[in-house]
């Protein structure tokens, strides 16, 4: 469902080409939890990125669900952001003047969604990360955990295909890490594929696939592999993952 | 899609910036459309006809400093002196000058003063036969004066017994029924009203009644004499540069004062006018470009503000257009408020103006045009930050700074 073929992303500018992606080469199937790993600046967030259409690439194919990204317009790659993609952010990025059942009508309201409809998912989003009772509450009246939880609530508020979830635990504590990791668990378990960012090597342990992406490059890794992910990255000079 | 609602409640939560713009709307609405209406008067005032040719006019003043001059003869020759010049049309002694602010008026009535009738106030020119042909007027009913009929006296012991009055001045006196053949009365002194002008004004237009005027066939044989003259509009400076020369030579022993064009001493007349006209026109491009910078400046803070949510509502499916609609909604809702505000503040201030300052009562319509004024300006100026917005990457969203 998720096809990336060659893959390349070359940052331009006057005198210094960077090249943050290179041949980066991934198949991604339907119901798969995939933990992405590799260390700051080896271009994962770059991956992530392209993965949910918010930079273009320079070279490469990727298909998404037989639809050939590189050929959209800007409204075409909005418009399937917001059909297929839910994105889980580091740092939330709730909007902080909305309370929390404004926030999740958001990418509802840009699909144009009816009220009614709206309403009803909405409200089980909410009761699914348990925050129900608290949907007239701004997003800074809760905690950091919490947060989180409205923000896989707006993920999942528009069904998508995908979850991109950017260090969902990166700005929170391991207890609350554990409740969002065991959340997007159960997401899984009811069938989303989930694509992770994480530095978190427990967390990224917890998934069933786990990649390495090494100088804009990909490693691919099950779970029973993390030790020879380990000595490939040591050849790269870096951790693999950071403890 | 309009996200009315979202925009609505999320301006609700951060009120600051939003309010005092609201403030600065309204204000700009009440104050502008007050200002252009005043403008507006004020131009219609500035522009009005007076049924003179003003270009083709100048008067100036003598005043005769020889204890033996025969006057009312000297006058005369002077009169055919100055006709004489070429490029001149007629000339001749009055007692002011129209529009410049200063001149003389009385009470006509329809009775003797004895008889203590209603009487009109009116301004009076007093001027011999040629006056009309002087001030290139002419009757639209009724008839010229005589030359006969004109008095030429150093005292008011003999009086003229008819008229000639503006449409105005006919009309008040006389609102029903025939005027040519009336008779009024300037004092205790018949007049019969002989001919009308159709449109002449006094010498102050900005007297409530400027339009009723009478000209009384009198010539008051005295040293100090104003005297104005009509020319060919082109010959008219040429002919001003050279008068007091001309008049010297008639008669050495006088002094000339006071020479003007009719329109420069009708600018003068008018000069605090223009200038709060000028102020005004100011004071509204201020207000306006002050708003507009106002709208501007807080819609590029707030997208300074929101970028990394601009970011993520793009993530999140926003296309650019959505975008820009999010500002021009919350900036439509900001600016509609503000305009309602600043109408019923344009009405009140109106009110006001109208009862303190003599200022005739504000024509709605131009609390409805600069409301929408306002709405477009601001509408504009919040479009350029609004495009910067839409163009945010929505990998921005991804920025952990």
């Amino acid at each position: 469902m998720l096809s990336m073929k060659n893959i390349s992303k070359v940052y331009q500018t006057e005198k210094v080409q960077t090249h943050a992606l290179r041949d980066f080469n991934l198949n991604v199937d339907e119901g798969e939890f995939i933990a992405v790993t590799g260390p700051s600046g080896s271009g994962k967030t770059t991956f992530l990125n392209i993965a949910g259409m918010l930079e273009p690439f320079t070279g490469g194919d990727f298909m998404l669900d037989d639809v050939n990204v590189g050929t959209l317009s800007d409204n075409q790659r909005a418009d399937l952001r917001n059909q297929k993609i839910g994105f889980i952010f580091q740092g939330f990025n709730l909007i902080p003047d909305l309370n929390l059942y404004e926030n999740i009508e958001v990418p509802l309201r840009y699909r144009g969604i009816k009220s009614a409809e709206r309403k009803r998912r909405i409200e089980e989003c909410l009761e699914k990360v348990g925050l129900a009772s608290r949907a007239k509450h701004l997003p800074q009246q809760l905690s950091g955990g919490q947060q989180q939880r409205v923000a896989i609530a707006r993920a999942l508020a528009g069904k998508p295909r995908f979850l991109l979830a950017d260090e969902p635990t990166g700005n929170l504590d391991s207890l609350m890490a554990r409740q969002v990791m065991e959340l997007l668990e159960e997401i899984n378990r009811e069938g989303s594929t989930i694509i992770m960012v994480t530095h978190d090597s427990e967390l990224a342990r917890r998934a069933p696939r786990n990649i390495q992406v090494v100088d804009g490059q990909l490693a691919d890794f099950t779970l029973y592999q993390n030790k020879a992910m380990d000595e490939i990255a040591a050849k790269a000079g870096q951790p693999a993952i950071e403890a | 899609m309009l996200e009315i609602k979202p925009v609505f409640s999320a301006l609700l939560r951060s009120k600051a910036g939003a309010v005092m713009l609201l403030i600065q709307i309204a204000l700009t609405t009440a104050i502008v459309s007050n200002a252009a209406f005043i403008i507006n008067d004020r131009i219609d005032y500035l522009s009005q006809e007076t049924g003179y040719p003003e270009d083709e006019i100048f008067s100036f003043t003598v005043k005769s400093f020889d204890p033996n001059l025969d006057i009312s003869q000297k006058f005369e020759e002077t009169e055919t002196m100055l006709r004489n010049i070429p490029g001149v049309e007629n000339a001749g002694l009055f007692n002011a000058s129209p529009l410049s602010g200063s001149g003389s008026a009385t009470g006509l009535s329809l009775a003797p003063a004895s008889e203590r009738g209603p009487d009109v106030r009116t301004a009076y020119y007093q001027a011999d036969e040629n006056a009309l042909d002087i001030l290139g007027l002419s009757v639209s009913q009724g008839r010229n004066f005589r030359a006969d009929e004109v008095i030429v006296s150093q005292t008011r012991d003999v009086f003229p017994q008819v008229v000639i009055v503006s449409r105005a001045l006919a009309k008040e006196l006389f609102p029903e029924g025939d005027v040519l053949g009336q008779t009024v009365y300037f004092g205790s002194d018949p007049l019969e009203i002989i001919g009308i002008v159709e449109l002449m004004k006094g010498p102050w237009l900005q007297d409530s009644k400027p339009d009723n005027v009478a000209i009384i066939p009198f010539v008051s044989a005295s040293a100090f004499q104003h005297i104005i003259v009509r020319t060919q509009s082109e010959q008219r400076a040429a002919i001003m540069r050279q008068i007091e020369d001309l008049m010297l030579e008639d008669h050495g022993k006088r002094v000339i004062i006071g020479l003007k064009e009719m329109d420069v001493r009708k600018a003068e007349y008018n000069s605090s006018n223009t200038l709060m006209l000028r102020m005004l026109v100011v004071l509204i491009i201020v207000l306006l470009l002050v708003t507009a910078l106002g709208i501007f400046g807080l819609t590029v803070f707030n997208i300074n503000k929101r970028t990394k949510q601009i970011g993520t509502r793009r993530a999140l499916g926003a296309r650019k257009s959505a975008i820009i609609n999010y500002f021009l909604v919350e900036n439509a809702m900001i600016c509609s408020i503000g305009v309602t505000i600043g109408s019923i503040g344009a009405l009140f201030l109106g009110r006001v103006l109208l009862e303190h300052y003599s200022i005739p009562a504000l024509d709605n319509m131009y609390i409805l045009f600069t409301a929408l004024f306002v709405i477009a300006i601001s509408l504009l100026s919040v479009l350029m930050p609004a495009n910067k917005a839409a163009n945010i990457s929505p990998s921005i969203a991804t920025r952990s700074i």
